[in-house]
């Protein structure tokens, strides 16, 4: 098309795109936004796909619907697309109710742009006004309106398994220090002390070392704090965090950023790594029976000063703001923060969770005693680094740590990238 | 190799030339052996994945805890299959693909010989601007316009159902296909049609029994071709899609990995039958694969 005519064709393409754009822009914005009131069922978007989850809040959505009240049905999609497409179905013209997701920053975000369903009067209820404090500080945003529902929580701590412990003549540390020595034996009876599952898709597992070992020496304080832009990942308290990193890491497993962690599960079971530091998730990947030889021991304390927190993650429900059926959507939170709801979650998922509802039982069994022990008794809890911050903050993290993993006398350069990565997103 | 001695040249002259043949013989033999044992050992590293996959369907979720993934099988079990199939919904997501794919096939391959048939027999106004938009569409990457897939979906009011996917995926098809179907047309000798023409053919007869019919090869190629990709397609499905009863298999695939630990297993045995129906496809129409390959590149 080198010809300098003007011609039908150029014109009519110049049109056509003219259009196209326009008609396209129009669809951006046109579309209507919901609200108000309307019939039918529920709809509890759930990333719950695992078999036994998902299983798990099918019983409890039977249980509902018998109920006789408002009905809803459930909707699970992949985790990894629902990850993806929140922010689509939040925004959507007609968008599904209810949604599994966290708690903190990441439901504030969304509170922010208005995307939530105001849920203040539904915690005057019964049940929710009696839940802790700290659970009341998490499902509020950041101007005082609560807008989740929590239901379960998980811990992280060092996993074991007890048989091997006691083969190699070991027992759990208290402090940094006894921990190192605990590694230095491993290493001496030619066990690789400490695994780590960073590998493949799960990077970020790696976080959790950080998290803990942050929490550890500069508080949790400081570390949320971090986490919300308030400090700098280049600031000399952070690099004390990799100082002590640097004394633990010759004990890492070889394959630490090679296996993901389901596989460095079974490397632990197999007593070919001596512990694990893991939430309680990876009990979902241990065969049947293996689980009772299984214990756990919290992060050591550094520094004495520092207040013991501990990472809980919590888990729960957030509706979304356009939702046409708030009163049903109410009726069903309101349901799901009983303690029935929460028991009956918990009898048919993988056991190893633990319901917010204070009089709600656990599943019994020693290590989830132990570990409601363990939350209970903390001076704080945090929640994980990706939850604490942000979806967009969390693989700055990933990238960052396993490149210290690799390369840890680059922790300068490292350090330096990070912050510069945190500060664009922070930006925004 | 000249003889200089007198007795027996012939002897020692057959001597070099056997020992020459058997040489060449040797080299090419050792060839042969390198070639074999080299393509064997490329087609051996083809196939560990699928053999892995296979063998992985087949093994118990304990074991793989308990032995790894990558460690030798000890138990032997189809409950991943059953399991893929009733509780991860694979049998529903089967039937969602196919009331996709195949209707989809079928739109995208009718509309784009019309329009194939258009613009190659006829010389309409802005043709060439046309094909080269078409182009430039298949340029195009997808992720840019999922926004606006989804937005419009939704304006239209077909966001979460199948017809939104056959649309999306019509649309992005047919670029590609008139541009394939228009290369392999304008081949067709001006001269058939011509004749067709003073019968007192019309321009719909002469593209229903003219044409059409000799387009087959081509469309079989294009046919084959499009059913795995749109079979195999997970973007636009989870674009369009919200609800899990209408979700294709590829989606249903990614719903079998749990949010932290996933059921190797019960994956593997999925995705052995979400590949089931295009291995089908292909070994039915492996001939028009090959075809397709060179579809549209000579004109």
């Amino acid at each position: 098309m080198a010809t300098s005519l003007p011609s039908r064709r150029r014109f009519l393409t110049g049109a056509g795109a003219a259009g196209l754009s326009a008609m396209l822009s129009g669809c951006v914005t046109s579309v209507r936004s919901g609200g108000g009131t309307a019939g039918g069922a529920v709809t509890l978007q759930s990333n719950l796909s695992s078999p036994q989850a998902k299983s798990a809040l099918q019983t409890v959505v039977d249980a509902f619907n018998s109920r006789g009240g408002s009905r809803v049905s459930l909707n699970t999609i992949a985790s990894e697309t629902f990850r993806t497409q929140l922010p689509t179905y939040l925004t959507s013209a007609n968008p599904p109710d209810l949604y599994t997701w966290y708690p903190g920053s990441v439901a504030d975000a969304y509170a922010k742009r208005d995307l939530l369903l105001d849920l203040d009067d539904l915690w005057k209820g019964p049940d929710l006004s009696r839940y802790s404090a700290a659970l009341k500080r998490l499902c509020s945003t950041r101007s005082g309106t609560k807008v989740f529902v929590p239901t379960t929580y998980y811990w992280w701590a060092f996993f074991y398994r007890k048989s091997q412990f006691e083969k190699w003549g070991v027992s759990p540390p208290e402090t940094w220090d006894e921990f190192l020595d605990l590694c230095d034996k491993l290493k001496g009876k030619k066990v690789e002390p400490i695994g780590m599952g960073a590998g493949g898709n799960t990077a970020w597992i790696s976080s959790s070392w950080f998290d803990y070992l942050n929490i550890r020496i500069n508080g949790p304080q400081y570390h949320r704090d971090l986490l919300a832009g308030r400090h700098r990942f280049d600031d000399p308290e952070v690099r004390r965090v990799f100082d002590r990193w640097d004394e633990a890491r010759p004990f890492l497993d070889s394959k630490s950023t090679a296996l993901p962690f389901q596989d460095a599960t079974t490397e632990l079971l197999q007593g070919r790594t001596g512990m694990m530091l893991i939430g309680t998730f990876f009990a979902d990947a241990v065969p049947k029976g293996g689980l009772d030889d299984i214990d756990f021991f919290r992060f050591p304390a550094i520094d004495p000063e520092v207040p013991m927190a501990e990472e809980a993650p919590t888990d729960g429900y957030f509706a979304s703001a356009r939702s046409r059926r708030t009163r049903q959507t109410k009726e069903l939170l309101g349901y799901l923060a009983t303690a029935e709801a929460q028991e009956l979650y918990l009898k048919g998922s993988s056991g190893t969770a633990l319901p917010t509802h204070p009089d709600a039982k656990d599943s019994g069994t020693a290590l989830v005693k132990k570990g409601r022990a363990l939350i209970e008794g903390a001076d704080e809890v945090t929640q994980f680094f990706n939850r604490d911050s942000s979806d967009e903050l969390a693989p700055t993290a990933d990238t960052a740590l396993i490149r210290y993993l690799a390369e840890p006398e680059k922790i300068g350069s490292i350090l330096t990238t990070w912050q510069r990565d945190a500060e664009k997103i922070w930006g925004k | 190799m000249r003889t200089t001695t007198p007795p027996a040249p012939t002897t020692q002259a057959t001597q070099a030339t056997q020992a020459t043949n058997s040489r060449a013989l040797h080299r090419r033999r050792a060839a042969t052996v390198g070639f074999h044992a080299g393509a064997g050992l490329l087609s051996v590293l083809w196939l560990i994945p699928i053999a892995l996959v296979l063998v992985t369907a087949v093994r118990s979720f304990d074991d793989i805890a308990a032995n790894g993934l990558g460690a030798l099988p000890h138990s032997f079990t189809l409950d991943g299959f059953s399991q893929a199939w009733t509780d991860g919904g694979q049998q529903r997501a089967l039937v969602n693909s196919l009331l996709v794919t195949v209707p989809t096939v079928l739109l995208s391959l009718l509309l784009a010989s019309m329009a194939a048939f258009a613009l190659s027999r006829y010389d309409l106004p802005g043709r060439r601007t046309l094909l080269l938009v078409m182009l430039g569409g298949n340029l195009l990457p997808p992720q840019i316009l999922l926004i606006p897939v989804s937005k419009m979906a939704e304006l239209f009011a077909l966001h979460d159902t199948l017809w939104a996917l056959i649309g999306v995926q019509v649309g992005f098809g047919i670029g590609f296909f008139v541009f394939v179907l228009h290369g392999f047309m304008r081949a067709i000798p001006a001269e058939v049609q011509q004749a067709a023409v003073i019968d007192g053919a019309g321009p719909a007869q002469i593209y229903w029994r003219i044409v059409l019919p000799l387009s087959r090869p081509a469309l079989a190629a294009l046919g084959a071709l499009s059913f795995t990709w749109i079979f195999n397609d997970l973007l636009w499905a989870i674009t369009v899609l919200r609800t899990e009863t209408r979700m294709p298999i590829t989606a249903s695939l990614l719903g079998l990995q749990g949010q932290y630990v996933s059921q190797w297993n019960v994956i593997a045995a999925g995705s052995v039958i979400a590949a089931a129906p295009t291995v089908l496809v292909f070994l039915r129409f492996q001939r028009h694969f090959v075809a397709g390959l060179n579809l549209g590149a000579v004109k």
